[in-house]
């Protein structure tokens, strides 16, 4: 599987969304599902599926689908040229 | 020698006189004398404590960035952690384990002989030992380098402005600053003084004329539900306005010397939610609390359910914080299902909003939202005033009967006000509610008035100084003071 796909599924696992559901407008906050509480269960969920550990001020970047990927990317996560 | 005294001001005139006067490179030792001064002056006994745990943290975060692994930082930063936390536990908690031990063993039978220990809590310990904690914790996640200079590491420790009650800093916000030539600005001394004056204005006027009242009622053998219920509705502006008060003069002190504390309240009881109320209150401890309990706890659970019982964790060691007696655990517990409890139901209240076409007035659903948190606040706050966990609960039993609610008893409870003190307090409390109003359509009412005319202007200022003169209660300590 890409790290695309398990990047999206990630969103539908830890956030309980359909895949229509999971778009590059996601945001935390904005949905009633990524709120605080489900920011845990993703941050625990992409530290189990790309084997990363993310400390408390990389979770406060991720607040979004695209910064999410940004912050993986630098963590050596490739999203390009898998 | 409290804030609110001529003393302090005194004191603290004369520190901002020498402080912009001396050399930079000498300042920290005239902090250092002036915070060591103010803690002797309240708590002599405890300087000792206070500097030992200063020498202590400050050699512990020396050896956790001395450690080559991360594993054996860790350990070193446990151990350092579980000293400090010896100290505040003895002072804090002894008693609070040997009576619930010695009750526990009266109920089983068994021999218990251990007597009570009279023991007086130091000032600030709980708030120095957090700082300490979130020291030595970030040290060791390698957010934050050992200080090496004891001077300015003991200010960090100690610094007068926010050492008795907050709010809790972080040394990587607070160490920089201390390093930092701070020049004279009078953009800073005037905000410090209207802080500091605001401060006093809240606190003499509201909290400790309210004081008195809400004390009647909850020392009271036999209360009517109808003074329960005004008493606890007073007693969360009084503490509202006692804390927050407090805050602000740590804010206004600090900035007149031109170091800048995190603010600590952002208008609590217009929280929407639970969750709300706790990022708008005491913001400095809900965020050490995040930052060191909950993250950490909850990291690697993938499951609402597991996250639950960490919130539920997370509240009970708020309420253990904040004192040392199960109507503190109990208050830390009814908050936390709170928040369980919303989470859990909040596509239920989505949808029953979309039922009842409340969602269609959104004004009206936030203030309903606001009236709910704000009467829940007010709850769990009947557990957080009562002195004992058999008082809190007949003072709840009293809140939750329908009765007490009569509209005809509330209006006879505020006999508990003589005429005079309501005229007064109602004049003062809808002065702080316009404050806020303003607050919430600006981002500061001090920058609004400050594009004011010089007329109005100073016409508020001397309103302020001269309430305070003429009408300030005094001569109470700060509730949170006390933790």
């Amino acid at each position: 599987m890409k790290n695309i796909e398990k990047y999206r599924n990630a969103f539908m696992d830890a956030l309980e969304l359909e895949e229509d559901e999971v778009s590059e407008d996601l945001a935390l906050g904005e949905t009633s599902e990524w709120d605080s509480l489900g920011h845990m269960i993703l941050i625990s969920t992409m530290e189990d599926v790309f084997d990363v550990s993310l400390d408390s001020e990389w979770m406060s970047e991720f607040d979004s689908y695209k910064s999410g990927m940004a912050l993986l990317d630098r963590l050596g996560v490739d999203f390009v040229n898998e | 020698m409290t804030f609110i005294s001529i003393e302090f001001l005194i004191f603290f005139t004369a520190v901002v006189f020498m402080y912009y006067l001396i050399p930079h490179r000498f300042r920290w030792m005239l902090l250092l004398v002036a915070s060591y001064s103010f803690y002797a002056s309240l708590s002599g006994y405890f300087v000792l404590l206070l500097l030992i745990s200063t020498v202590f943290s400050y050699f512990t975060g020396i050896a956790i960035e001395k450690q080559e692994t991360k594993k054996q930082k860790k350990r070193v930063m446990l151990a350092g952690i579980c000293v400090l936390l010896f100290f505040l536990g003895w002072f804090k908690y002894f008693n609070f384990v040997n009576d619930s031990i010695r009750a526990l063993s009266g109920y089983m039978g068994w021999h218990y002989a251990l007597p009570y220990q009279e023991l007086i809590l130091p000032l600030a310990i709980s708030f120095y030992t957090f700082q300490a904690v979130s020291y030595l914790v970030d040290i060791s996640r390698g957010k934050q380098k050992a200080e090496r200079h004891f001077g300015y590491f003991s200010i960090y420790f100690a610094f007068f402005p926010q050492l008795v009650a907050g709010p809790i800093e972080r040394a990587k916000k607070l160490l920089p600053q201390f390093k930092v030539e701070q020049t004279l600005q009078v953009e800073n001394i005037s905000y410090g003084m209207k802080r500091i004056a605001w401060g006093f204005f809240k606190k003499t006027l509201i909290a400790d004329r309210l004081a008195p009242i809400v004390a009647s009622v909850y020392d009271s053998p036999d209360p009517t539900g109808s003074q329960i219920v005004l008493a606890t509705i007073l007693f969360s502006i009084q503490l509202y306005a006692d804390f927050s008060a407090l805050s602000d003069i740590a804010i206004g002190c600090a900035r007149m010397l031109g170091i800048r504390l995190t603010e600590n309240f952002k208008q609590p009881h217009f929280a929407v939610s639970i969750a709300d109320f706790w990022s708008r209150w005491h913001i400095t401890l809900s965020t050490w609390l995040r930052d060191y309990i909950f993250v950490p706890l909850a990291k690697g659970k993938k499951k609402r359910s597991e996250i639950y019982l960490v919130i539920i964790i997370t509240f009970l060691i708020s309420g253990i914080w904040h004192g040392a007696a199960w109507s503190f655990v109990l208050w830390g517990l009814i908050h936390g299902i709170y928040r369980v409890f919303g989470d859990h139901t909040k596509h239920t209240r989505a949808k029953m909003a979309a039922f009842t076409r409340l969602d269609r007035l959104p004004a009206l659903h936030t203030w309903m939202k606001i009236a709910v948190t704000f009467l829940l606040v007010c709850f769990s706050r009947v557990f957080f005033r009562s002195g004992s966990v058999a008082d809190a609960f007949h003072h709840a039993k009293l809140f939750l009967t329908p009765s007490a609610w009569n509209p005809a008893g509330l209006i006879q409870a505020l006999e508990l006000f003589s005429l005079l003190d309501l005229v007064i307090f109602s004049f003062f409390f809808i002065i702080v509610q316009l404050f806020h109003y303003i607050e919430r359509k600006n981002t500061s009412t001090w920058s609004w008035l400050s594009q004011r005319p010089a007329f109005t202007r100073y016409a508020v200022y001397i309103l302020i100084v001269l309430s305070v003169l003429v009408f300030g209660a005094s001569g109470r300590g700060f509730v949170y003071g006390g933790f």
